[in-house]
């Protein structure tokens, strides 16, 4: 495998340390501790690439590849990254602990600009078999897929080429009113995208 | 060189910017219920992340200050949130899922604290600027500028009227009209012709997003 460069490293921090902080509110707006723990091994993640990118960019230095002010702005921005990943898991570790939620704290991220919406793809919606790709859902419907269930598989940060199949639990983010729209593609009472 | 530099600071009317002021407001008791401060909390503490990075990408201070305004803006929040808590709690089961919502609360500030040290990055003296677009531009949900033309029927339309978010999926977190800034707009905003709009979401989103703000198509679809 190809080593990544500190450019990609830095942007995998950003990517995840996003996807974490709406995986943490959404493990509380669901109530569920399976999203939750994943926050927390993604936590793990991004501290690993934060010392990888660490080596790497005084490796870069010395080899001449960045200046020395281009590997600090890259440590600079992945500490930033860093700190909200961390600040993420303090959210997850809410959900965690085994006591009951304030209905508030529901409420609040219910309320939110932003809303989260759980989805069940019934087999004869149109989005069985197709990639999120292919659907643009993001781009037709404002609904951004943050996590997936397939099964008992949990697929989390979704791309792309990932397919959505019947039975799959969506979870999304996006505008109130892009939430109908996803939910009845999901439900098959809407055909269109 | 010095001197000029000087006088450019001295001796003139300066305005004092929006952080500050807020800074140095004192810091009262109002009762504002525990959800509407976990409210403005949360949603501050999304979009300031993307103002952070915008402000880096685009090179502008004027989004940096508004990331800082809203950074002092939370401690605010967190400040009243803490008190409002600690005022509710009757029982010690009351006191354990008010915590929880302390700690939610904590986090979303430590999120604005990592946001401003990013918008901070635009005021080192040390020449990190060019690197940083080049880094932010290659993310899966980037962010883009764009120029509503006069041409396009967004012109005089309100935001939550075109639908431009469940439309594209292109979220808006900041217009710029004149010398004016609206950061986080909201349904009822209206679009005016020369706004530059700050928006986030996918490639897909943005061209088409663009076509419509450059009166090339009629209609969102």
């Amino acid at each position: 495998m190809k080593e990544k460069t500190a450019e990609e490293i830095v942007l995998e921090i950003k990517d995840k340390s996003e996807l974490m902080v709406d995986l943490a509110y959404s493990s509380i707006l669901y109530d569920n501790k399976t999203i939750a723990k994943e926050v927390y091994d993604l936590e793990n993640a991004v501290d690993s690439l934060y010392q990888i990118l660490q080596k790497k960019s005084l490796e870069d230095v010395q080899n001449g590849k960045h200046s020395i002010n281009d590997a600090l702005t890259f440590l600079r921005i992945a500490h930033a990254g860093e700190q909200i990943a961390d600040a993420a898991q303090e959210i997850a570790d809410v959900e965690l602990r085994d006591v009951e939620l304030h209905p508030i704290l529901k409420m609040s991220i219910r309320e939110a600009d932003v809303v989260f919406t759980k989805v069940e793809v019934k087999p004869q919606s149109i989005l069985c078999g197709k990639t999120l790709g292919e659907l643009k859902l993001a781009s037709e419907t404002g609904m951004m897929v943050i996590a997936m269930r397939h099964k008992d598989k949990w697929l989390y940060g979704p791309n792309k080429n990932t397919k959505i199949d019947p039975d799959d639990i969506l979870f999304a983010k996006g505008p109130e009113d892009g939430e109908k729209h996803l939910i009845d593609l999901a439900a098959a009472t809407s055909n269109e995208i | 060189m010095k001197e000029k530099k000087r006088r450019s600071i001295f001796g003139r009317l300066q305005r004092t910017p929006k952080w500050k002021k807020e800074e140095f407001t004192e810091l009262e008791y109002e009762p504002t219920s525990v959800k509407e401060l976990l409210t403005e909390m949360k949603d501050i503490s999304e979009l300031i992340i993307d103002l952070a990075y915008s402000a880096v990408l685009f090179d502008s201070d004027d989004i940096a200050e508004e990331v800082k305004y809203l950074d002092v803006r939370m401690d605010k929040l967190n400040y009243d949130i803490r008190m409002m808590a600690m005022m509710a709690a009757r029982t010690k089961e009351d006191a354990e899922q008010l915590a929880g919502i302390l700690q939610v609360a904590e986090a979303a500030e430590s999120i604005s604290n990592a946001a401003g040290d990013i918008a901070n990055l635009l005021s080192l003296k040390e020449k990190t600027r060019p690197i940083l677009p080049k880094i932010l531009k290659q993310a899966d949900e980037s962010l883009f500028r764009v120029k509503v033309s006069s041409k396009s029927k967004a012109c005089n339309q309100k935001i939550g009227g075109l639908k431009v978010e469940s439309e594209t999926g292109m979220r808006i977190i900041a217009i710029r009209r004149g010398d004016c800034w609206i950061y986080n707009p909201r349904s009822g905003t209206n679009l005016k012709a020369d706004d530059w709009l700050i928006v986030r979401g996918t490639d897909d989103g943005y061209i088409d997003l663009n076509k419509f703000l450059k009166g090339q198509l009629k209609v969102l679809e």
